[in-house]
């Protein structure tokens, strides 16, 4: 390309210089003298130097060719001041890497389609707006037949299926599916077959393995087609193995095995009756829309369904509800995590995050902005040269801006390497879920997120560029080329380095306010460590087993529960074992009404309720919660005995206001079917039931052998590290059942743990990105002052030539960055006042404008702000006043 | 420098185009004979801005509607000369009829009562 420019060029060079003398000779031809002629004809052809530059337009490329021009140059300028490009790339690096590992995470979380071919036509069905409750069989049945919009239509539940191989049991993460789902999903089966219509009509026990589990339990055996398995307790004939990184509708969690739906009175007894019940609203729809099918076109074909049905089936009146309730469908692109709730969630965490690392973005181009201002001024001279040569200012700051860019682009990348590490570490502090979960966040640089980061570093680099290349090109020529720096130095402390000031006031307001937003997070999780959980979390396991889907009956479930806490009771190392339904801070809290006996109620009014645990003997003391009053359950509470009761401290509080609860009675549960008249025991203090710091709650317990559980849960308190005991329980339970499988088994710590995980990760992540904003700020804020003594040195030089002390000078230049850190201060303050509230919500114990944060951060702020003066102070105190008067 | 371009008319945009494949219809020229004829023709009212004519023969010569050769001169220099194609006789028919459909609808419009 290049030989052919110099060709074309040298062409026109040639072309040019025989119109020129073609003119001559015409002139002389007519009698002109030969200089006069000369003369003459350059003046009739013009300026020869816009021509060319006109001509060369003309070849089409020149655009391109002058944006390579100036990529060259912006390269040179970069090379020739190494110090300084490489700081700005590292600004930036640190700023453009921060946004885009949050990108990729709402990338993976938000934004990621389902891995299979056309993801972009795939929609989900859903109830309700936003809430995205699931569809009902006879409704997903109904639609899959009726609409016209859809390809196809699919259905799925989740659901936890035991798979016993006498060796040992466990649980895999199974879905219920309707027969054309590896259809509708375009997903080829790496063996075997997909379902059939029959197996969807009829239960048959054929079950699709994925490549995960037919590689880890069946070593990838080829000739697995055909072979039958257990899952709970029945044998299932594989008939596919799923392709390898198919992970199912959660793509999320892990997905080992899909089953046909019919078979979920089996896999679930919970639901035996529920595929025909139109309101068991169970199954998650996905479909595949129909070429040129737009989402708002399947959307209304469906609506008009869904109304038909309504209206060819009224609910009936026992299940006529909230007449507000929204029964429209929703139809959405599946993206990121499909459960509305964790979505939310996953929204406003994201969301948050953006706005920090935003901030750290606006502190880092900050920073760059000031180091081009800085540059701009050494540059005057050479930028009043080309304005005088005849340059445009257009063509200057195109110039100055592909520079930028050039930085913005060397920042990205290092940006992307940047956040590759911290997508490591973000992966690794994934909520600490149980590792059955599967649950796998898999944060990756896709096209999409490089795309973002391209997008971005053109963005901030016009954002940073912008105003330092307008400043730059301003035609002040005279005075530049006359060499007066001094100019603007005569016009007091704020107009001297006004934008500057500007730029480093902002930059300290919006690092106080991300540093404050990070203080109330670290300030919220001392508070929330401090909260007294009612129990007792150290070397306590506990585990659970679902005795219904197991096939238990009561009989078998009370015997399985005896015996079991008897071989704990016998196991080395174990200090207590109880049982109960479920534990404390598990997310939810069962609740039933009570009715104090001898008081009656208001017939009008709803009838009290009260969370209510079922626990068996030693359960206080195993999970060590302090018994206030009274006695706990023992084995003698037993079916034949007296009904009795333990309540907490909220409950006797609020039930029993100066009274001794203990031999009182009440009655808990459903007044329609007629509860046990219980007595009142004893009164344990109060503990966390669904989430660390929750106010109180009232809580009855009941001893389990009076009201059996089938879900029990098993709590250890262990000697030692209660992870070293896991082997031996399990034999114990083995040894009960070999077939039986535990779920959810975890030590309290880490229950605990799960609690505090959001706080911690904001802590963390808001404090490390608000560190960073800090780093780059009071880099900014040394810079603009350690200009500021350059520009002032001779200024410094007369004074301490006229008899000022070092001191003074310190003072004056503390004094000048003190002023501009306290004003960036006190405007932070006020910005963090203004917008902390919104954080409210992630909050805990602590008001969105706690005092002590506030005061604490900014005092944090202003102390780095004065160290960062202080060291150019120091400096501009040493300036030797002889030198400073020779400088220039 | 300004009074040399008194009596001139401004050319309009896209007729320099006409011009210029009309004054090459008489065979090969350079860019200065294409300015002498064309200033010749007009009875010396159009004097061509070299600004202007060379972008528009590297334009046209990009566009194929005129195609130019290396020549020796009769002073035996290298010229660069112009020449129609093929395309740049149909192109100039084309324009020719837009510039006679032109002309005609400005002169109804200025021979009108109205138009006075």
């Amino acid at each position: 390309m290049k030989f052919w420019r110099q060709r074309k060029d040298e062409e026109l060079d040639a072309e040019i210089r025989n119109h020129l003398d073609e003119a001559i000779r015409d002139r002389l031809a007519r009698g002109e003298a030969p200089d006069e002629s000369r003369v003459n004809a350059l003046r009739e052809f013009g300026n020869v130097g816009l021509v060319k530059e006109v001509t060369r337009a003309m070849w089409g490329w020149a655009t391109l060719e002058r944006l390579m021009q100036d990529l060259r140059f912006g390269m040179r300028m970069l090379r020739k001041n190494p110090g300084f490009s490489l700081i700005a790339i590292l600004t930036l690096a640190l700023g453009i890497g921060a946004n885009t590992a949050i990108f990729s995470v709402s990338n993976a979380l938000l934004l990621r389609s389902l891995p299979v071919p056309q993801p972009e036509q795939l929609v989900t069905v859903s109830r309700g707006d936003g809430s995205g409750e699931p569809l009902s069989y006879p409704d997903f049945r109904a639609l899959r037949e009726r609409n016209e919009a859809l390809l196809g239509l699919a259905a799925s539940h989740f659901a936890e299926v035991s798979f016993g191989n006498g060796i040992r049991s466990e649980l895999l993460r199974g879905e219920l599916v309707s027969s054309d789902y590896f259809d509708v999903l375009r997903v080829r089966l790496a063996l075997g077959r997909g379902f059939l219509l029959e197996e969807e009509r009829s239960a048959q026990p054929v079950v699709v393995l994925s490549h995960g589990v037919w590689q880890s339990r069946f070593g990838g055996d080829a000739q697995i087609i055909g072979k039958t398995i257990t899952l709970h307790r029945q044998r299932y004939t594989v008939i596919g193995v799923a392709p390898a990184g198919f992970n199912g509708m959660t793509e999320m969690f892990r997905t080992d095995l899909w089953l046909p739906l019919q078979m979920l009175p089996q896999a679930r007894p919970l639901f035996l009756t529920s595929l025909s019940n139109r309101y068991d609203q169970l199954f998650a729809a996905i479909g595949r829309l129909k070429t040129g099918v737009t989402l708002p076109q399947a959307q209304a074909a469906l609506e008009t369904i869904n109304r038909q049905i309504e209206i060819a089936e009224p609910p009936p009146a026992e299940r006529q509800r909230d007449p507000n309730e929204d029964r429209a469908l929703k139809l959405t692109h599946p993206q990121g995590i499909n459960l509305p709730h964790f979505r939310r969630r996953a929204q406003q965490a994201t969301a948050l995050l953006f706005v920090v690392v935003g901030i750290v973005l606006l502190i880092a181009c900050a920073n760059v902005a000031n180091l081009l201002l800085a540059r701009a001024a050494v540059r005057r001279k050479e930028i009043a040269v080309r304005l005088a040569l005849g340059a445009s200012r257009f063509r200057l700051v195109r110039q100055l801006l592909t520079e930028s860019v050039l930085l913005g682009l060397l920042g990205a990348g290092g940006g992307l390497l940047l956040a590759f590490w911290i997508n490591r570490v973000l992966m690794a502090l994934k909520p600490p879920m149980p590792e059955s979960w599967g649950f796998r966040l898999d944060l990756q640089l896709d096209a999409t997120v490089l795309g973002f980061t391209l997008l971005l570093a053109f963005a901030v680099s016009l954002f940073f560029g912008l105003v330092p290349a307008l400043a730059a090109s301003k035609p002040d020529v005279v005075h530049a080329l006359k060499d007066e720096t001094g100019v603007q130095a005569r016009r007091g402390l704020f107009r001297r380095f006004n934008l500057r000031s500007v730029l480093v006031v902002a930059q300290l307001a919006v690092s106080l306010l991300l540093l404050i937003a990070a203080g109330l997070f670290i300030r919220s999780l001392q508070q929330m460590q401090k909260v007294d959980p009612g129990f007792q979390t150290e070397n306590r396991l506990a585990l659970s087993f679902n005795l219904d889907q197991e096939g238990y009956d009561e009989a078998k479930g009370r015997a399985f529960a005896r015996q079991l806490l008897g071989r704990m009771g016998t196991l080395p190392g174990v200090q207590s074992a109880a049982l109960a339904n479920y534990l404390p801070l598990g997310f939810m809290a069962l609740a039933e009404p009570v009715a104090v006996d001898g008081r009656t109620t208001p017939s009008d009014s709803q009838p009290p309720m009260a969370a209510a645990q079922r626990v068996g003997p030693d359960y206080f003391r195993t999970i060590g919660t302090p018994l206030v009053r009274g006695r706990g359950f023992s084995a003698e509470d037993a079916p034949n005995t007296p009904a009795v009761a333990i309540i907490n401290e909220t409950l006797a509080h609020r039930f029993f206001p100066n009274e001794d609860p203990i031999g009182k009675r009440l009655r808990i549960g459903n007044p329609e079917s007629n509860p046990l008249r219980r007595e009142i025991i004893g009164v344990v203090k109060d503990t966390m039931l669904r989430s660390l710091g929750e106010e109180p709650m009232a809580v009855t317990y009941r001893p389990l052998a009076q009201q059996h559980s089938q879900w029990l849960t098993l709590v250890v308190h262990t000697a030692g590290n209660p992870k070293a005991l896991l082997p031996a329980i399990r034999r114990e339970v083995q040894a009960l059942d070999e077939n039986l499988p535990a779920q959810e088994i975890k030590t309290l710590d880490e229950i605990v743990a799960f609690s505090f995980w959001p706080m911690r990760m904001g802590a963390g992540l808001v404090g490390a990105f608000g560190l960073l904003g800090l780093l780059l700020a009071s880099v900014g804020l040394y810079g603009v002052m350690s200009y500021a003594v350059a520009a002032r040195t001779r200024e410094i030089g007369v004074r301490m030539a006229l008899g000022a002390e070092r001191r003074a000078v310190l003072a004056l230049i503390v004094k000048q960055g003190l002023t501009l850190s306290l004003i960036g201060v006190s405007l932070g303050v006020l910005l963090a006042l203004a917008a902390t509230r919104i954080l409210q919500r992630f909050l805990f114990g602590i008001g969105a404008n706690d005092p002590v944060t506030f005061v604490g951060v900014g005092l944090l702020l202003t102390i780095i702000a004065l160290v960062a003066c202080w060291i150019p102070a120091q400096r501009a105190a040493k300036v030797d006043p002889l030198l400073a008067l020779r400088h220039d | 420098m300004k009074r040399g371009y008194e009596n001139r008319i401004e050319l309009l945009q896209g007729t320099l185009d006409l011009l210029i494949l009309q004054t090459l219809q008489w065979g090969p020229r350079h860019g200065y004979g294409i300015i002498q004829a064309i200033r010749a023709g007009s009875g010396e009212v159009l004097q061509v801005d070299t600004g202007s004519l060379y972008p528009a023969l590297h334009r046209l010569e990009r566009k194929k509607w005129i195609k130019a050769e290396w020549t020796v001169s009769e002073n035996n220099q290298k010229v660069k000369s112009y020449q129609l194609t093929a395309a740049g006789k149909k192109q100039l028919a084309a324009e020719r009829s837009n510039w006679e459909r032109l002309t005609a609808a400005m002169a109804g419009i200025l021979n009108s009562p109205e138009g006075a």
